[in-house]
């Protein structure tokens, strides 16, 4: 099969031949015309151009796309398992939404209810949004690396990428780029995602220095709104925990992320132990692993990486917190939301503008920003961008809403023929 | 061809002004009703992205630090173990290079 | 059989703009029903189910067509239809009891006596209701289903698509009643297709009694009767 690494996994979302009806809606939201079949048809995914993003899944009106990697049983195993210290990464996008699988409405901020829940499960907590922050420190560095250089003509002994910069965390973009736009993934940020750097922290400082426990013996379950994060954690290059031990002396071979379970894989996780999440009361405090900023919580939506990256790089920059903390130009659900920010750099006194921009729902909306970046005409510094419309709140991990679909632009006919 | 013509017809449709106007408002309800829900049910098709979206960034409102570079943890996790961003550790574990796909055969 | 008298009265059933309509429903209806068939099955391969989708639509545009310019232009006729299908009464019991006669005539070859009916016989009336009801929500679930599943909810798609199909095929099988029995009563099959919708008045005085004493009257005169259009012109 063409476009996989050795070892790679190469089978995240599959439809069930009984139940599609040939409707051809999964293809008005795939964003690489994964979707194969001619209308009327049954149709299947073409895994050489799907990027697992799964929106075909949560827009299905028959619920004919599977996610087939199902870890639930083996992570239950490991949760009996007394040897073995199963921690969480949990993103933020689940704590709004795993509340719906119980019954309660979307949008319900459910973080204590989450934590109880998984601590009776016998999980220990770790969040993702601590992880978050450690991203904005890297991928925000990063970013004022290249403005120092390239803005400010500064000299850098980093190897760095080009301008514009391209946020990394959404593995569905990272596939997408290396698929179809090869030649810009020198704009994609170096930094891995939240998961990745939480997954290969835990298996280092949290196994040594926090809990005090052999990293083969941590065994990290990150709970995530997306299905791409399940072929992202299997990417073989993601062994950094092991080579970091190794180096040390150590032996042992395992990835930093063990198992990704989706919202609504935890939640039939936890409705197979009997854990009704919206009975439970929860704790607050879980550790250093499980502490976040509101800079960190709002990465599951649409502007929000851009808006946490904006608050770490003002400051860093000007040395002053960025007033209003809001930034609002970046929110909502416009396909590509652009903002300017003019400030002045403390240590040359010098003004720096940079352009930025949002891109959400790639269907429609990467196109005309990617071609624009080949073309060199591009004038942004620093673009999010998000495959699925809305955000990782809207991903294909996420509970299915009934009522709702992803179709953010304006109500028209769909006329399928072939 | 034999001819067809007719002597007898039927009566013509009486429909009185009452039923006249009693057809009009049941087939006008009918429509107007489903126009509004319909147009309500398609505007609402993206409200569940927004709620989700609002309880974020309610979290982030309610959140005592509100800024990545202020998290006590992670400015403990640079100073025990790895340094500083973009420091050779943090280049490591925090880092990754990507793959040319077009070229994976 | 009757000896056929061309010098007899005859009374015009259908209408022009009826019997063209009549068209617009076989051109429309059998196609997407076949086709519809096919979609639900997904017999033989792609290109064939792809290819009967297409024909569905085509179906449903013509199905769609002509039913509304059929409201615009002959509004009255659909109210005389809807009227006489909602009007029930111990007669249409007295026909059911009696499976309307056709069995008895097809297999034993008995006449048996029934209760005198209207424009339409009981069965007929419920076909009807059917057909005018049923086929409604055909073309508003057909057309959701078509062109707008992205922008609905997703559980309406599921609903919609169920109860398109159920009264698909509820509505084909019905169907094919009244293709078998409009072909059987071969007086009415040539009344709509070769005798300008016109019968000889005694036939309809043998089969709708009631609809020649309380509904038919003279064509007044200096009134073209040979006009297609079927209409008083006055």
């Amino acid at each position: 099969m063409n476009g996989f690494q050795a070892q790679e996994l190469t089978r995240v979302i599959e439809i069930d031949q009984k139940k599609c009806k040939g409707c051809d809606s999964c293809s008005s939201f795939c964003p690489t015309k994964a979707t194969h079949g001619k209308y009327g048809w049954v149709h299947s995914v073409d895994t050489e151009k799907c990027v697992f993003c799964g929106q075909c899944l949560v827009n299905c009106p028959f619920g004919a796309p599977k996610d087939v990697v199902d870890p639930v049983d083996k992570v239950i195993g490991k949760l009996n398992n007394k040897n073995v210290t199963v921690v969480t990464s949990v993103a933020p996008s689940v704590r709004v939404a795993i509340g719906e699988e119980f019954g309660m409405e979307p949008g319900s901020l459910v973080t204590e209810k989450m934590y109880g829940a998984l601590l009776k499960a016998g999980f220990v907590v770790g969040d993702t949004n601590y992880a978050a922050d450690v991203c904005i420190m890297e991928e925000g560095s990063e970013l004022i690396e290249k403005i120092r250089h390239y803005m400010l003509g500064e000299p850098t002994e980093h190897h760095l990428g080009a301008v514009p910069q391209f946020t990394s965390c959404c593995p569905a973009w990272v596939r997408y780029v290396e698929l179809n736009y090869p030649q810009l993934i020198p704009n994609l940020s170096s930094a891995k995602s939240p998961m990745m750097m939480h997954g290969a922290l835990m298996k280092t400082y949290g196994a040594s220095q926090l809990w005090k426990k052999k990293p083969e013996d941590v065994f990290v379950v990150a709970v995530m709104p997306c299905t791409a994060k399940k072929f992202e954690a299997a990417r073989p290059e993601f062994t950094n925990a092991a080579h970091y031990w190794r180096e040390k002396g150590e032996q042992g071979s395992y990835p930093d992320v063990d198992a990704v379970l989706t919202t609504r894989d935890l939640a039939r996780l936890f409705k197979k132990l009997g854990i009704n999440l919206a009975s439970e009361s929860g704790v607050e405090d879980n550790g250093p692993m499980a502490q976040y900023t509101g800079a960190g919580t709002i990465f599951g939506n649409t502007g929000g990486v851009m808006e946490a990256a904006l608050r770490t790089a003002h400051f860093v920059i000007t040395g002053k917190e960025l007033a209003p903390i809001d930034f609002k130009p970046v929110r909502g659900l416009k396909g590509v939301k652009e903002a300017s920010v003019t400030i002045t750099d403390a240590k040359t006194g010098k003004n720096v503008t940079l352009n930025l921009a949002v891109v959400h729902g790639i269907k429609n909306n990467i196109k005309p920003v990617a071609d624009q970046i080949v073309a060199g005409a591009s004038k942004y510094h620093f673009i999010e961008v998000m495959n699925c419309p809305g955000g990782c709140i809207n991903g294909g991990g996420q509970p299915i809403n009934p009522m709702g679909t992803s179709w953010l632009d304006k109500a028209k006919a769909v006329l399928p023929w072939s | 061809m034999a001819n067809y013509d007719y002597d007898y017809v039927e009566k013509a449709v009486e429909v009185s002004r009452r039923e006249f106007v009693g057809i009009l408002g049941v087939v006008g309800a009918v429509l107007w009703t489903s126009a509004y829900v319909a147009t309500d049910l398609i505007q609402d098709r993206t409200k569940y992205i927004k709620m989700r979206a609002q309880g974020l960034y309610k979290d982030d409102g309610k959140s005592k630090v509100r800024q990545s570079h202020n998290n006590p943890a992670v400015t403990e996790m640079y100073k025990n173990f790895a340094g500083a961003p973009l420091s050779s550790l943090s280049e490591e574990l925090f880092h990754t290079r990507y793959v040319d796909r077009t070229k994976l055969v | 059989m009757k000896y056929y008298d061309p010098n007899a009265p005859r009374v015009l059933k259908h209408g022009l703009s009826s019997r063209l309509y009549h068209w617009g429903l076989m051109l429309g209806f059998i196609p997407a029903a076949i086709t519809g068939l096919i979609i639900w099955l997904k017999p033989g391969g792609e290109d064939f189910v792809n290819l009967a989708m297409r024909i569905h639509i085509i179906g449903a545009v013509i199905l769609t067509v002509s039913s509304l310019v059929y409201a615009i232009v002959s509004m009255d006729r659909i109210v005389a239809f809807n009227r006489v299908n909602f009007t029930w009464d111990s007669r249409d019991v007295g026909w059911f009891m009696k499976g309307g006669g056709y069995l008895q005539k097809m297999l034993l070859g008995w006449e048996v006596d029934l209760p005198p009916m209207d424009k339409v016989n009981s069965g007929q009336k419920l076909f009807g209701i059917g057909m005018l009801y049923g086929g409604m929500v055909l073309i508003v679930t057909g057309w959701i289903l078509y062109a707008f599943i992205p922008v609905s909810p997703k559980s309406f798609i599921y609903w919609a698509n169920l109860g398109h199909l159920a009264l698909g095929i509820f509505l084909a099988m019905f169907l094919c009643v009244h293709i078998f029995l409009s072909i059987y009563n071969w007086g009415e099959f040539r009344c709509m297709f070769f005798e300008n919708g016109t019968q000889p008045l005694e036939e309809a005085r043998h089969h709708t009694p009631l609809w020649v004493a309380n509904k038919v009257i003279p064509v007044r005169p200096g009134v073209s009767t040979t006009c297609l259009c079927g209409k008083e012109k006055g």
